[in-house]
């Protein structure tokens, strides 16, 4: 049996997880033939540019200018972890013949591949992100053959055309189910895997989310906020033009992170860089009703996502999003306001709207519970020289 | 013969037929005036039509001529009491010109409130009424009966009565002037008609006969006239008119009737429009001359109306030319400064070379300042249009809208100064393309299918070298779907060893 090149692998599950298509899932792929991989890269130049060009094209949508990088053992190993895992669903992986023990080397495998090191290199993460960033909308069809005698369930391949013959005389029926992320990548073998990979691109994991992936951990994608072009992509990012609980659902996962973040003993730095982004992201929301009639009408955003009758509903991290402004106005009023906001008449008045507004439906006791945590974290502002301190008068 | 005064709040009455209003105002179906003359009478119309409309009393308004029992003989006006507020009008009136006011339904009408009772009156000791009277009306120390002679109805009345010479009534200001009827003798018609077409007087003209209901007029055609409709007559024009003879001229009252300019009706017409048939129009001339033309009028617009001459006789012959060029007498279009206020900016057109400039532009701005805006490559620069007010883009040459999808340059005007309409048909401009004028070189066009919405997706792939490519888009990427291949046997050679324990949870 020939040995698989590299070619196949970047032609048929690479490129597809990139630019999109039929991800192609086979045997597993030891560490060994990885090694060997790396060294038939070269060899591959005409795949690695299809490969390359799709992932510039990923982030010709979130940079100006999208840096120059090739693909190599780095971004392979994470695409033969995420291979790896995605055997562990496949229909071959639950035969009798595949035990725990053979389940486990291949979890192991797949876990040993994808733990390259973290990074805070701009280029390596965008490379990174623009490797793995279908990874939450990665779905399969599965396909169930019913016919008059029996049925058949084929998972993400093609039922035998013995099957699907004769339709009407053997009334056969094909239902298709679609299967996301949940069922592919958040079961408990691929789970661990998954939450590896994703802590090595926490790029992917601020612009997008599903609600199962592994929740953010800030210390590891703040870095990526004091970069001003990606941060200003993943803001606009997390507010799209939609209806209202979609507009604030990428701030309030963020927010929710921001809240396990304040459990933990961060540093200071970081948690002052993820507080002053998400008050940018409200002023980003006050952006967005700037071209409301009334400059002074309550903002229907907030009206909607904080209505007292859907608080049961609010997805959570919502109430923090809103409040932080307040509850850092309390802490550190430098963090509280951004920058420029007073500048534009305009937008200060839907500021001073929206602050009014949330205080109003969240209540004081909110605000001042989160200012409370964040004083903990917070070293207090240092105090204003231009404060004319009166000294005793000698005697 | 006693009269008691109606207390607030009184809800029965010895008089039949009556019953307090809402305010509490004793009223009956009907009010009866008396007038000792019939010159009372129509003074009481005079001075109700130009206060209120006499259109809702005139369903159930009946003047009738009636005798007491002494032989007196009064006119009797008998009005529906629609309202304590009309009522109270009509007695005000009534005294005003010396006739009394009652009350009631059907026989027995009471003197209706003045000021001394509120409320109104009420009859104590009405007894049998004598057969020989029809009604009866109960005033303060009197009871009187009166019997109907006969009737005399409204119409009969208002189409009697002669129209008045007003003092200076001639002299009409901007408003009396708006629609004015011109009453043309046929003779003099098409001159008429060539001097307000000349003068540009809007104006609709119709030719009417009088109806006739005498068997022995049969001249009714040679009475036929030109009715001409002429709105805005300018002031100097109606003194010419006043002024001639053969033409008349007529104020509209109401919709179904005209009064010659300078004179007025007693009553106003305008009150009392349901008296005049729907198909029919009322002219009141002076000297008592009432003409019925059919109505509504049926009026043509003089601009079509005009004499055309034919000379069939002496046929033009088309004369032949010699060959050569036809003379262009066209006028070059061309942009000029704009002397009027700067107009609203709309798009803009970028050179190519600032591709990136816009690039970073737009990688710069939120989406929501994006919303709504559309861009379009051409090989003379990015177009990018605005559905507000573009100023969100401080690059290129700003355009503004001259026409839907006609943009010029901001602070530019075409030279000469057509009308949008013309200037679109002889661009070839038309619906779903946007026609774009430079300062440099030759307009063109760009079809709306073109464009396409502006957000970091339009141009993500910009690259300054690339310029002749147009589409610039970055195409959105295909879902990506997970496919299992068949897998045989595998080997785990080069695995590493797991440790030898179940996977289960916790541990």
């Amino acid at each position: 049996m020939a040995r698989p090149h590299v070619r196949d692998f970047l032609s048929g599950f690479v490129q597809p997880l990139v630019a999109g298509g039929e991800l192609h899932i086979g045997a597993p792929i030891a560490s060994a033939d990885a090694e060997r991989w790396e060294h038939e890269l070269d060899d591959a130049s005409v795949e690695l540019a299809a490969v390359d060009d799709a992932r510039t094209a990923v982030l010709s949508t979130l940079v100006c200018r999208p840096p120059a990088f090739v693909l190599e053992a780095d971004d392979l190993a994470l695409a033969l972890g995420l291979h790896n895992a995605l055997f562990l669903v496949h229909p071959r992986a639950e035969e009798w013949s595949v035990s725990d023990r053979v389940r486990r080397k291949i979890i192991d495998t797949a876990l040993a591949q994808v733990s390259r090191p973290l990074t805070h290199d701009r280029t390596r993460v965008m490379a990174r992100h623009a490797l793995l960033h279908n990874l939450f909308h990665l779905t399969r069809n599965d396909t169930t053959v019913s016919w008059w005698t029996g049925r058949a369930r084929f998972q993400g391949q093609k039922p035998p055309r013995r099957l699907t013959a004769w339709r009407g005389m053997r009334r056969v029926r094909e239902d298709v189910t679609v299967i996301d992320f949940e069922e592919l990548l958040a079961v408990p073998d691929t789970a661990p895997v998954i939450a590896t990979l994703l802590r090595r691109t926490p790029l992917t994991q601020l612009l997008d989310a599903h609600p199962g992936a592994p929740p953010l951990h800030w210390e590891d994608a703040v870095f990526l906020l004091r970069d001003a072009e990606l941060a200003r992509a993943i803001g606009y990012r997390l507010v799209p033009d939609a209806a209202p609980r979609d507009q604030v659902a990428g701030a309030a996962r963020l927010a929710a992170a921001f809240d396990q973040m304040l459990e933990r003993t961060p540093d200071e730095a970081d948690v002052r860089a993820v507080g002053a982004f998400l008050v940018h992201l409200a002023a980003l929301f006050c952006f967005g009703e700037l071209g409301l009639r009334e400059a002074g009408a309550k903002s229907p955003l907030i009206s909607t996502v904080l209505a007292a009758e859907a608080a049961g509903q609010r997805p959570r991290g919502l109430a923090t999003v809103f409040a932080l402004p307040g509850a850092l106005a309390l802490v550190d009023p430098r963090l509280a306001t951004p920058p420029g906001v007073s500048s534009l008449p305009m937008l200060a008045a839907r500021w001073a709207v929206h602050r009014t507004q949330t205080a109003e439906l969240l209540g004081d006791a909110v605000i001042d519970a989160l200012a409370a945590r964040l004083r903990r974290h917070l070293r207090p502002a240092p105090r204003d020289p231009s404060v004319i301190v009166a000294l005793p008068e000698l005697g | 013969m006693a009269l008691e005064h109606v207390a607030q709040g009184q809800t029965r009455f010895f008089t039949p037929g009556v019953a307090p209003d809402p305010r509490g105002i004793l009223l009956g179906r009907f009010c009866v005036m008396t007038f000792a003359t019939l010159e009372g009478a129509v003074s009481w119309f005079r001075l109700y039509s130009s206060e209120a409309a006499l259109d809702e009393l005139l369903p159930n308004l009946t003047i009738t001529k009636c005798r007491t029992a002494l032989g007196s003989r009064e006119i009797v006006v008998q009005i529906p009491a629609v309202s304590s507020y009309a009522v109270d009008r009509a007695a005000r009136l009534c005294r005003l010109v010396g006739g009394a006011m009652y009350t009631g339904t059907a026989k027995h009408f009471v003197k209706y409130r003045d000021d001394r009772s509120p409320y109104g009156y009420d009859a104590v000791d009405i007894g049998a009424m004598p057969a020989t009277i029809d009604f009866m009306v109960h005033g303060d120390d009197f009871a009187q009966g009166y019997l109907r002679e006969g009737e005399l109805p409204f119409s009969r009345l208002l189409f009697r009565l002669s129209i008045r010479k007003l003092p200076g009534g001639e002299r009409l200001g901007p408003e009396d002037r708006g629609e004015l009827f011109l009453a043309v003798a046929r003779g003099l018609s098409e001159g008429i008609i060539r001097y307000l077409w000349r003068n540009r007087v809007e104006a609709q003209a119709g030719l009417f006969s009088p109806g006739s209901t005498s068997a022995f007029d049969d001249h009714a055609r040679d009475r036929g006239y030109m009715l001409i409709r002429a709105r805005a007559l300018p002031e100097r024009i109606l003194a010419l008119f006043l002024g001639t003879p053969g033409i008349d001229v007529f104020r509209p009252a109401g919709a179904g009737a005209a009064v010659a300019v300078g004179y007025q009706h007693p009553i106003d017409l305008a009150s009392c429009s349901s008296v005049f048939p729907a198909e029919t129009f009322h002219v009141f001339w002076p000297n008592d001359r009432v003409d019925v033309l059919p109505g509504p009028l049926a009026l043509s617009d003089i601009a079509d109306l005009t004499r055309v001459d034919l000379a069939l006789e002496r046929p033009k012959d088309p004369r032949p030319l010699g060959g050569g060029l036809i003379e262009s007498i066209g006028v070059e279009l061309k942009l000029a400064a704009a002397m009027g206020p700067p107009r609203r900016v709309v798009a803009t057109l970028i050179p190519l070379y600032h591709g990136s400039r816009l690039k970073r532009i737009l990688f710069a701005l939120p989406p929501v300042s994006l919303r709504g805006h559309r861009v379009a490559a051409t090989e003379r620069g990015f177009l990018v249009v605005g559905s507000e007010n573009l100023d969100v883009i401080p690059l290129g040459q700003l355009l503004c809208e001259l026409a839907p999808g006609l943009l010029i340059p901001l602070g530019m005007d075409v030279v000469p100064r057509v009308s949008s309409d013309v200037l679109a048909r002889a661009l070839g401009h038309q619906a779903g393309v946007v026609t774009v004028f430079t300062t440099s070189g030759r307009p063109f066009q760009v079809n709306e299918a073109a464009f396409s919405s502006l957000e970091r997706r339009a141009l993500a792939k910009l690259d300054v070298d690339q310029v002749a490519v147009d589409d610039y888009g970055a195409e959105p990427s295909a879902d990506a779907q997970v496919v299992n291949d068949a897998v045989g046997r595998f080997a785990l050679w080069g695995f590493p060893d797991a440790p030898d324990r179940k996977l289960l949870p916790g541990k």
